[in-house]
């Protein structure tokens, strides 16, 4: 009768749980040592992925409550992304924390619990689970969108991303509860199975929902309104880990429901992925052409890179290997190295001239040579210009679409290269404004960048510079993680 | 028993609160029609489940009871934090960013 | 018509009932009743004192409580279907309740040392 439990598969979760409750109760009971609790949190953290490594050496697939949570490579090479996005994030937060007089425990206690729900999401294969860890992921980023409890910007950041989340969570589970009638199930391996036969047209209906939910999460055009504002308003930190680990956990959310439980009635959710993804791009490039907030800019060229990830989606009940999903995993893994690293330098940067506005940046060439050339690694990186990972992660998805072959493959193909070009302008112009252009005037009491958000910049131009020219390292792991599926 | 009953009724709740979400003004009352939308979906499940003789619904209807009064937990604060700013609960006057 | 809604016909019945109940009471009073109107009648009705207008505003702390309550709302979503199991779940089941309600009791303590319990 006991659910026979592997604790050894279970223990990224755990670690990542007792951090959490460590971290709460250090806050609570020890509250004159205000640096204990970030170092706890980027302890367990890392503590976390030692499990991880070790699952992967060990390399035994486990299935657990009933198939609801399994871990496999899949599962293992997500964890290992999002744990890795979480450390990176913790480093870029210290600074930003400790300088305001908001509450600094809960923050990290905060963020880790999201990670938690990203972990879980993962391994879920369950309609359930996958529900559980979204929300998981979701709730405490709510809390942390308002951080800041007195800046109206950051409570009407927070009100937007709430109401957005909750009615996207609403309208997802009217779709999961419409599967659940029909296949009379929540397993996606039941639903798959039920896919397979002959389904009727309302079934057509209840995935769209689902899938409408999932694209509110990820920010796909046209349910992508609230991200610019919420970025714009939310802290930074939380910007970042919003645009990169939130994003991501959106996607393998839709990336596992879609290739575990949907696949087999690709005519229902092709053509909606095609239009999401077709119109995501392009919108969101064009609304970065003439954005004047870096911050802003970055929003709208989030929700691009979004439309980019899509596409191979959007072709994968057409394509007969795994490329599809390798595509979605080696992109996403590349944009979130070049995300963070560009929000990191921004705030960097804006931690002298207070300011993110993109006319800031000026002249930064001569202030701040370092920061500069890190920036026009990530842009030009986020441009997919080679030889920086960007590229690399382009290829992946053309290669996806040419493994398709059909003509709204080639199509897609085709507005996504007119895409890249388009967003190599509004990239390239942060860079000619900070060599190019005359330098503002000064701003006065500059804060010094810390060890740990210099740390930061430097794991992800690393990544940036090292992937791209040995791409090999990525394709590997995208293999390896859908040898066996 | 009938599933359309149910079937029907909860697709009723359900647009009366999509309409909720989109027409009201004011942060709770868009909480609440959130929390129509939700209990819509546990009619469902649960219709579904009692029809099909299927537990998971029923389990599956349990997690949303408790997601979603964290949900409003949190959206509550939130609003509160905006009253406690702006003085109003209306939604409208929360638009700084735009663009 | 099926038995399903032969049922419901007793449903309508009685609204059918209850409408035409309460429309002979009224009806019959209005015919009856006499009619002074004045300013003072009309008045909202609180407890016999002044009505202050508008609407009340209750205090902030009240909801500090709210969210306190569903802690244990929570609680007891998911105690009642293990309870039910209780028996063939045995030891284990006991022990993951034991930390499931561990985990919330955080929250109370997380909220008895923010000081949110003091009523001050």
């Amino acid at each position: 009768m006991n659910p026979v439990i592997d604790y050894h598969a279970l223990a990224p979760e755990i670690v990542l749980s007792v951090t959490i409750i460590l971290c709460l109760l250090v806050d609570l009971f020890i509250p004159d040592r205000p640096r204990l609790v970030p170092q706890l949190a980027s302890l367990g953290v890392l503590a976390a992925i030692i499990p991880v490594l070790t699952l992967a050496v060990s390399g035994t697939d486990v299935s657990m409550f009933g198939g609801a949570f399994v871990v496999d490579n899949y599962a293992l090479a997500f964890d290992g992304l999002f744990l890795v996005v979480a450390y990176i994030t913790l480093l870029v937060s210290f600074d930003e924390i400790a300088d305001g007089d908001y509450y600094g425990g809960e923050y990290y206690v905060l963020l880790l619990t999201s990670v938690l729900g990203m972990v879980m999401m993962a391994s879920s294969r369950d309609l359930v689970s996958i529900f559980i860890a979204l929300e998981t992921i979701s709730i405490p980023t709510f809390v942390l969108a308002g951080w800041r409890k007195h800046d109206t910007k950051s409570n009407e950041a927070a009100i937007k991303y709430f109401l957005i989340g909750v009615l996207s969570s609403a309208v997802m589970l009217y779709g999961m509860s419409l599967i659940f009638g029909f296949a009379n199930g929540t397993k996606l391996s039941v639903i798959s199975e039920y896919s397979a036969g002959s389904p009727p047209a309302l079934f057509a209906v209840a995935i769209f929902l689902t899938i409408v939910g999932f694209a509110f999460k990820v920010s796909a055009v046209p349910f992508h309104f609230w991200a610019p504002d919420t970025y714009e308003g939310a802290p930074l930190p939380v910007t970042a880990f919003l645009s990169v680990a939130s994003k991501a956990a959106g996607f393998v959310a839709l990336l596992t429901i879609i290739r575990f439980g949907f696949f087999n009635s690709s005519d229902s959710w092709q053509p909606l992925i095609w239009v999401l993804a077709a119109a995501s791009m392009t919108f969101g490039n064009l609304a970065a052409l003439r954005q004047t907030n870096i911050v802003r800019m970055l929003a709208y060229s989030s929700i691009a890179q979004g439309g980019f990830i899509l596409v191979p989606l959007a072709v994968a009940g057409d394509v007969s290997g795994p490329s599809a999903w390798e595509a979605v995993l080696v992109y996403l893994m590349i944009y979130a190295a070049m995300n963070l690293g560009a929000f990191a330098v921004v705030m960097a940067v804006s931690r002298r001239t207070h300011s993110t506005e993109i006319s800031s940046f000026a002249g930064l060439g001569r202030v701040d040579s370092v920061n500069a050339v890190m920036l026009s690694l990530f842009m030009f990186s986020l441009a997919g210009i080679p030889p920086l990972a960007g590229w690399f992660a382009k290829f992946v998805i053309f290669r996806a679409v040419f493994d398709a072959g059909t003509t709204a493959a080639v199509v897609l193909g085709v507005i996504a290269a007119l895409n890249a070009v388009v967003a190599f302008f509004y990239y390239s112009n942060v860079v000619r404004r900070m060599w190019f252009d005359e330098a503002p005037e000064v701003v006065s009491s500059p804060r010094p960048a810390s060890v740990a958000l210099t740390l930061a910049i430097g794991i992800t131009v690393v990544v940036v510079v090292v992937v791209g020219v040995y791409p090999e390292v990525f394709a590997r792991l995208g293999q390896l993680a859908f040898a066996s599926g | 028993m009938e599933l359309n009953q149910f079937l029907i009724l909860s697709a009723f709740i359900f647009a009366v609160g999509v309409y909720g979400v989109l027409a009201r003004r004011n942060g709770v009352l868009v909480l609440m029609s959130v929390e129509l939308m939700l209990n819509a979906v546990n009619l469902n499940l649960i219709a579904f489940s009692a029809f099909n003789q299927n537990i998971n619904g029923q389990i599956f209807a349990l997690f949303i009871i408790a997601v979603a009064a964290a949900e409003v937990g949190v959206g509550l604060a939130i609003i509160l934090l905006i009253y406690r700013n702006l003085r109003s609960p209306d939604l409208d006057q929360v638009e700084q960013l735009k663009g | 018509m099926t038995e399903f809604y032969r049922e419901y016909l007793a449903v309508a019945v009685l609204i059918g009932a209850a409408l035409a109940l309460v429309g002979l009471m009224l009806g019959v009073g209005k015919l009856i009743r006499p009619v002074r109107p004045q300013a003072d009648k009309y008045i909202t009705y609180e407890a016999g004192s002044d009505p202050v207008g508008g609407w009340g505003q209750s205090n902030v702390r009240y909801y500090v409580y709210a969210l306190l309550f569903v802690i244990f709302d929570v609680e007891a979503v998911f105690i009642f279907p293990w309870a039910v199991g209780l028996e063939p779940l045995g030891i284990f089941g006991l022990v993951e309740m034991v930390v499931f309600i561990l985990i919330l009791v955080l929250g109370l303590v997380y909220a008895w040392r923010k000081g949110v319990l003091r009523w001050a």
